[in-house]
């Protein structure tokens, strides 16, 4: 018992250490761990690209994340991704460039954390969306990428037009 | 419009009066769409200039695995030679350094570990038992330094090491972490400068204060270092209700300069609507580190700049560069220290126009001159490391 204790401590602590402030309790994974599980399960990835310290990211875990009905929304639905815009960790992109993770902000052109971008389960960028957001903006985000309408619309053009 | 254009060319007149550049070449021999080139190094230490020959190195993936390269070229020469492949497993975040009459020393992360090399000749010593990365170089008459962010325990940490060089053997007189006690949370991203009177200087990221502060000490002897301080002048702090830890700053840079002094630049997001901005922070030689400076000038304010280093030389020159997109695209831009502030910003000729020019790595010679290197990516034909050098007229 102690000893898994011990592991579930040791389990969270690395979590904490290599994934930086994502909202608990989602099963967020690393981009090449989550590009591969959407290769293979269909689903589009939802990609948290937010910053050690962050408070804005802070502000959007406790006000938005902490939602029960969201959280079972994107769990279940999205591949999860977070990504430490200042790490020096590694990723792969689907060109099969290896970069940082603080790079990809760069090619992302990210201004301000945190950002949110929906990519196709080919890891294909659907959309990004930058500063704190509700859980009714994730709502409505949610079904513009799997109702498809990105192939339409821009989003400003399908949140326009929602009644 | 004549009117117009003519003003614009009197205001321009004094920046594109101070340097003289060369055509760009290109470094590397082999390119293509898959073919990815990396500048990235801790201190972004890509080019160095030794003797009559300049120094280039970077990784890239043409044979299938990430692998890191020098080229070299004779100052005068028209093309860089077939570069050399430093490493045998997957290699990453290569430096280079001058040691004078044409040699080298390079130093890279190797399957978890770092190493560095003499070149031409030499052997390869592996720096580290331990799992480390982000290596990093300097040195001032016959004292190397390296520094690189070694595993212990959970986190990284920062290691500095004093380097011995016999003919092309390189070794390890002393090696200890800048810090006795285990980290408290993740330490890279090292730099290094060994000021005018011997005094090493180190520079990190850090994250003891749970957001990332770039931290720096010093030490008179290289092997005993002060109590870190941080180089931000920010504070950290949550922000109201108790949210965050502080704003973001990262990749710092350092360079000796002038007879004593030390300058430090790194990316700084205390403007966190605007992404990072260029700041810089100089220690004149008291080893002490003065308020922050915004290095970038106001039509950078709404941007993001990336990539930024900081090179200096003996005789006072200080330079910072970055890229940023404010023409639309990608360059590579260059301000100049003018005694109480950096200068307006200005382009790289061949580091801007059409497509993507960025990741700059730079450094001045014995003569003066500057020397830059830069990525250009290209939509089709692959990216190109360009290089070029500028004599102050």
């Amino acid at each position: 018992m102690n000893l898994i204790k011990m592991l579930l401590a040791a389990s969270c602590l690395w979590v904490g250490a290599a994934l930086a402030d994502p909202p608990p309790g989602y099963p967020f994974v690393g981009y090449d761990a989550g590009l591969k599980a959407a290769r293979a399960s269909g689903k589009p990835i939802f990609m948290y690209f937010g910053r050690y310290g962050c408070a804005w990211c802070d502000h959007t875990n406790k006000k938005t994340f902490s939602d029960a009905a969201l959280k079972k929304l994107y769990t279940e639905n999205y591949e999860l991704v977070y990504v430490d815009a200042e790490s020096g960790k590694r990723l792969t992109l689907p060109s099969g460039e290896r970069i940082t993770e603080a790079e990809l902000g760069v090619r992302l052109q990210a201004f301000a954390t945190p950002l949110f971008v929906y990519l196709t389960p080919q890891g294909d960028k659907i959309v990004q969306i930058p500063g704190f957001k509700t859980v009714q903006d994730f709502r409505d985000y949610d079904r513009y990428v799997r109702g498809g309408h990105y192939k339409q619309k821009t989003l400003l053009e399908f949140l326009g037009g929602k009644s | 419009m004549r009117a117009a254009a003519l003003l614009l060319a009197v205001l321009a007149w004094p920046a594109q009066a101070a340097w003289e550049w060369s055509a760009p070449l290109t470094v590397n021999s082999v390119q293509g769409a898959a073919i990815f080139p990396h500048l990235e190094s801790a201190n972004r230490q890509g080019v160095a200039v030794s003797g009559d020959t300049v120094g280039v190195v970077w990784e890239d993936n043409r044979s299938g695995s990430p692998q890191c390269y020098l080229a070299m070229k004779p100052a005068t020469a028209a093309a860089f030679k077939p570069e050399i492949r430093l490493s045998q497993a997957d290699c990453f975040e290569p430096v280079v350094l001058a040691l004078g009459a044409g040699r080298f020393v390079t130093a890279w992360e190797e399957a978890g570990t770092v190493h560095a090399r003499v070149l031409p000749g030499g052997t390869v010593l592996q720096l580290t038992q331990a799992e480390a990365a982000q290596v990093t170089l300097a040195i001032r008459g016959d004292a190397l330094y390296a520094a690189w962010a070694e595993q212990a325990g959970r986190f990284r940490r920062i290691v500095v090491a004093r380097l011995t060089v016999n003919a092309d053997a390189l070794g390890v007189k002393t090696a200890q972490p800048v810090e006795a006690a285990m980290p408290a949370d993740e330490q890279g991203w090292p730099a290094l400068a060994v000021a005018g009177d011997g005094s090493v200087t180190v520079a990190w990221e850090d994250r003891r204060s749970r957001h990332t502060v770039p931290m720096v000490s010093h030490s008179r002897d290289g092997r005993s270092f002060s109590p870190p301080v941080r180089l931000t002048d920010i504070e950290s702090g949550s922000a109201p209700g108790g949210l965050g830890a502080g704003t973001g700053a990262m990749r710092p840079t350092l360079t000796a300069r002038g007879e004593q002094g030390v300058v430090a630049v790194w990316l700084d997001k205390r403007d966190f609507l605007s992404g990072y901005d260029v700041f810089a922070a100089i220690d004149t030689g008291n080893r002490r580190f003065g308020k922050n400076i915004r290095v970038q000038d106001n039509f950078g304010d709404n941007m993001a700049q990336w990539h930024a280093l900081v090179v200096g030389d003996a005789r006072g020159r200080l330079v910072a560069l970055w890229d940023d997109a404010r023409d639309g695209t990608p360059d590579v831009w260059l301000s100049e220290w003018e005694g109480e502030a950096f200068g307006d910003d200005v382009a790289v000729p061949g580091a801007a126009g059409p497509g993507g020019q960025s990741d700059p790595v730079a450094t001045f010679d014995a003569a003066g001159s500057l020397h830059v290197v830069w990525l250009e990516r290209g939509e089709t034909a692959g990216t190109r490391i360009r290089y070029a050098h500028a004599e102050r007229n």
